[in-house]
């Protein structure tokens, strides 16, 4: 199909957007249960998670290497565990906060309790992989400009 | 693609009915699991990897470790790096020591704690009694708590009348030490990580910080980030992820950084950026056989240092060369960092004293963000070893075997009788190893290291250990550690949070472990298996009055007292309840050092001192200012070699991996060791990535597998000494310092080929 007018090619957008959305949301959902998803890497390099993730999930790799995560090498498995669900962290694609995130960020998990409440999860106000660091891409950081 | 904020609120509300049918609320499931592993309580304690020494606290339930987090109050603010973040299931590997065992017909059986320490003590008698003192040695670690190598080395040197007492901060500081003691007169860093927050400037040389002492690069980068106008500049052959930060990487070939630190200084002279003032004040010129000269002595030794000349040699450009002398000279404040690219050489001492030099010639020293900072590699190998005297040249707090004067006071200190201790330095590292090899030493108590990997060249060693004519004990928690292969009798210890004492880390923070957990099976603390010992020797009782840990470090204090180190204020309450203080401390009330030789900072410079700065470790209290010129490599690469071969860490694993190894997550990082090649080699030599290529040194040859890249420079490649099964300490070159007598692991000849 292709678009007809600018205002469809929007509708288009938005629609292909929530479908896109939906569809992650849908993954999240199914990695996150207790029946671990068939994952393509062999066991024995399972954790270079970046390596094959630039090509399977370029977007989502990218965001890493330009966050703090990345330039400090806090690898993928240090908050999602192993796909095969055989590592000392628990495999999600959300990691919880309290078994993850506290590791290093207790001091301010209590500071935004004490500010803000209790708080569902950290990712509400600090977006997945973008607390960038890294020169000019600092200035883009989701959480700050939000 | 954008979203309005109604579209959000609809998918999530459709996310959140997708997770409803499927039934499976993953962030509730995840709560249960955090609920489930949620500690009945945290104690304090220290990270068990690198020299940073960041706090950590141990998460436990039930008698069991179950979690960590960063310690808020300690430097690290909270944060842990990968590794520290995944220790627990270190402790409860499967491969852990928990009984004694004794190697009888070539195998390790098990035998009851009376049955190995009798054998240890009839072995280490009958040498004694045969051989004499020297026959005997204790090699530990800077791993080791500061209680366990005190004892150790009070035990060795005023118990046994032995000064073979060594460790493996022999392999990884000892040039640090001898670059500070030569500069200074006094070892230890003078500034601390507070210089990190002020520097506008940071010097990172033969240092990939950003693997190796993660949290301080992170602390460096977030500097980095406050202002933009922060300088990074990063000298390594190897283009490192730390390099992903700077603003400068300089890239030379391997081991001509001498000529370039001295091509630094002739550019900062002149451009007219040195800093008279200070220098006259406080510095000596001295030339590289120690006569004391004057100011144009060290121009005229520079002009063999032009820029351009060092360009030749280094391959480094000259501008590139001018551009960071300038940048070093003219920030508001210079922090230098370096490590083992340094330390891990024949010219190791001299390299220190070329960084040093820099700051004496520009007066970057001993103000908020202007010090030279040697990284330490191991989390007490400052705290422990230096600073208590664990090395065969050394007595506590800064004294020396050598002098007289030394030997009397810890005489006196000690309660013993004058010439207790013996005046001759005992055997360094490589001589120890080499004279175990030739039967010389027959018997050796290694704590809390694996020698028959971390040793260079190390077949020659590990033929050493398999003499039947030699004895071993070890102490080891990992059944799988390589050196386990070549004890005679393996001793199970109590390992890092079942254990309590002292980490001392590089900005001279020493912080307490608590114990948080009880001990594995029958393993012991390290200061009961050496106080056990030392009690079945019959060793003087006025050696060993110690009920427990906490009394070795009071004496500890008491010892350091009458010295510059002073550490009488950090008392064992004030440990417990702090995290981390650094000394000198003289009092209960001292807050401790953030900067030596700083009149108002340091608590050994008097408040009336008229003069800003005393560098109280030398005589006429001046820095002296070195004229180290530039020497080669020991093996330089050849025709045969042409290719030079360097080692190292990966952030996944630390040291020979007994601990990292037994983390799934870390352990499939990087299963196994890989050999680095750059590009352009690799496209000559036809090798691809991931093929097998053969490393041949004139030790031994070996087959990794390769990752190509333009992370080495061409002519180099590396490989990361982790892996027990692809061990590249039988390729490295044994040669040592003479200063030091720390070898020189960072550069040797070798040949490569696909295979
Ligand atoms: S930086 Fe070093 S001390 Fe700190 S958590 Fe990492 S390994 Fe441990």
């Amino acid at each position: 199909m292709k678009p007809q007018s600018p205002a469809d090619h929007t509708i288009l957008t938005k629609i292909v957007s929530l479908s896109t959305l939906l569809v992650t949301v849908m993954l999240w959902s199914t990695v996150s249960t207790a029946t671990p998803l068939k994952h393509l890497v062999a066991p024995d390099s399972a954790a270079d998670c970046y390596e094959c993730h630039k090509k399977a999930t370029p977007k989502i790799a990218e965001d890493w290497y330009q966050s703090k995560h990345g330039v400090q090498l806090m690898k993928c498995f240090v908050c999602h565990g192993q796909p095969d669900g055989k590592g000392s962290v628990p495999w999600a694609v959300v990691p919880s906060p309290k078994a993850v995130c506290q590791k290093c960020h207790d001091p301010a998990m209590q500071r935004m309790q004490q500010k803000y409440g209790l708080e569902l999860d950290c990712y509400t106000c600090h977006p997945f992989h973008q607390n960038s660091l890294h020169h000019d891409a600092y200035k883009k950081s989701a959480s700050k400009v939000k | 693609m954008k979203l309005t904020r109604r579209e959000m609120l609809k998918c999530a509300a459709a996310s959140s009915a997708i997770m409803a049918l499927n039934g499976s609320l993953p962030m509730l499931k995840d709560a249960m699991a955090a609920e489930a592993a949620e500690p009945d309580k945290w104690v304090k304690s220290v990270c068990r990897f690198c020299g940073t020494g960041c706090g950590v606290m141990v998460g436990v339930k039930r008698g069991k470790v179950v979690t960590v987090k960063g310690d808020p109050n300690n430097h690290n603010q909270g944060f842990l790096c990968l590794k520290g973040a995944l220790m627990p299931p270190i402790v409860y590997a499967k491969e852990r020591v928990t009984k004694p065992y004794i190697r009888k017909n070539g195998q390790l059986q098990v035998a009851s704690w009376d049955e190995a320490m009798d054998l240890v003590v009839s072995k280490f008698k009958t040498a004694l009694k045969d051989h004499g003192p020297t026959s005997i040695a204790y090699y530990g670690s800077g791993q080791a708590l500061t209680e366990e190598t005190y004892l150790a080395s009070k035990m060795w040197k005023a118990g046994f009348g032995s000064n073979n007492v060594e460790g493996n901060p022999r392999l990884c500081m000892a040039s640090a030490v001898g670059g500070y003691v030569t500069s200074f007169g006094k070892d230890e860093p003078c500034g601390c990580y507070d210089d990190i927050d002020a520097a506008t400037c940071f010097f990172i040389i033969g240092s990939n910080m950003s693997e190796c002492h993660p949290i301080l690069f992170k602390r460096v980068a977030a500097r980095k980030q406050a202002d933009p106008n922060v300088k990074i500049i990063v000298v390594d052959p190897r283009r490192t992820n730390t390099a992903r930060i700077a603003d400068e990487h300089v890239s030379f070939v391997p081991g001509t950084d001498l000529a370039i630190l001295n091509a630094m200084a002739y550019v900062i002279i002149q451009e007219e950026l040195d800093n008279p003032r200070f220098y006259n004040k406080y510095v000596n010129f001295m030339t590289n056989d120690k006569k004391k000269v004057d100011f144009d002595a060290y121009v005229t030794f520079l002009e063999d240092y032009t820029p351009e000349k060092v360009e030749k040699l280094s391959g480094v450009p000259a501008d590139q060369i001018r551009k960071i002398a300038i940048l070093f000279s003219e920030s508001s404040g210079t922090m230098s960092l370096w490590t083992m690219g340094l330390n891990q050489r024949i010219r190791g001492v001299w390299a220190n004293n070329l960084v040093t030099n820099l700051h004496l010639l520009t007066g970057q020293l001993g103000k908020p963000g202007a010090t030279n900072f040697s990284l330490t590699g191991q989390p007490n190998a400052c705290g422990g070893v230096r600073d208590t005297g664990g090395l065969c040249h050394l007595l506590p707090a800064g004294r020396l075997i050598k002098k007289p004067e030394h030997r009397a006071q810890l005489e006196k200190q000690w309660g013993l009788e004058p010439g207790t201790i013996a005046p001759k330095p005992g055997l360094h590292t490589i001589a120890l190893w080499n004279a175990f090899s030739e039967g010389k030493v027959k018997a050796m108590f290694v704590l809390c290291t694996n020698p028959a990997h971390s040793l260079p060249n190390v077949n020659m060693y590990t033929e050493g250990m398999e003499r039947k004519d030699n004895f071993m004990v070890l102490s080891e928690p990992f059944m799988d550690a390589e050196t386990v292969k070549y004890c005679d009798v393996l001793l199970p210890p109590a390992f890092w949070c079942e254990k309590r004492g002292v980490y001392g880390c590089t900005e001279r923070r020493y912080s307490l472990l608590m114990q948080s957990v009880e001990p594995m099976g029958e393993c012991r603390s390290d200061v009961d298996i050496l106080l056990d010992f030392g009690r079945r020797m019959g060793i003087d009782p006025k050696v060993i009055p110690f009920e427990n840990v906490d009394d070795i470090w009071n004496e500890w204090r008491e010892v350091s007292s009458l010295t510059p180190y002073n550490f009488m204020g950090i008392t064992r309450a004030r440990l417990e309840k702090e995290s981390g203080i650094r000394w000198p401390c003289p009092t209960e009330d001292h807050p401790g050092t953030k900067r030596r030789y700083v009149r108002g900072e340091d608590p050994n410079i008097p408040k009336d001192y008229k003069n800003k700065y005393k560098f109280y470790g030398t005589k006429d209290n001046k820095a002296r200012l070195w004229m180290r010129p530039y020497a080669p490599a020991a093996e330089e690469p050849d025709q045969e070699y042409p290719m030079v071969l360097t080692t190292g860490r990966v952030i996944d694993h630390w040291h020979t991996g007994t601990m990292t190894m037994k983390v799934p997550e870390l352990r499939r990082s990087f299963p196994k060791a890989y050999v680095e090649v750059n590009v352009d080699d690799a496209r000559q030599l036809g090798i691809k990535n991931g093929d097998n290529v053969e490393l041949v040194t004139r030790r031994d040859k070996m087959v990794f597998q390769a990752k190509v890249s333009d992370v080495c420079r061409p002519g180099l490649v590396f490989v990361p000494w982790y892996d027990k099964n692809l061990m590249i300490n039988k390729l490295t070159l044994n040669a040592f310092d003479k200063g030091s007598k720390q070898p020189e692991y960072k550069i040797c000849a070798v040949r490569i080929a696909k295979v």
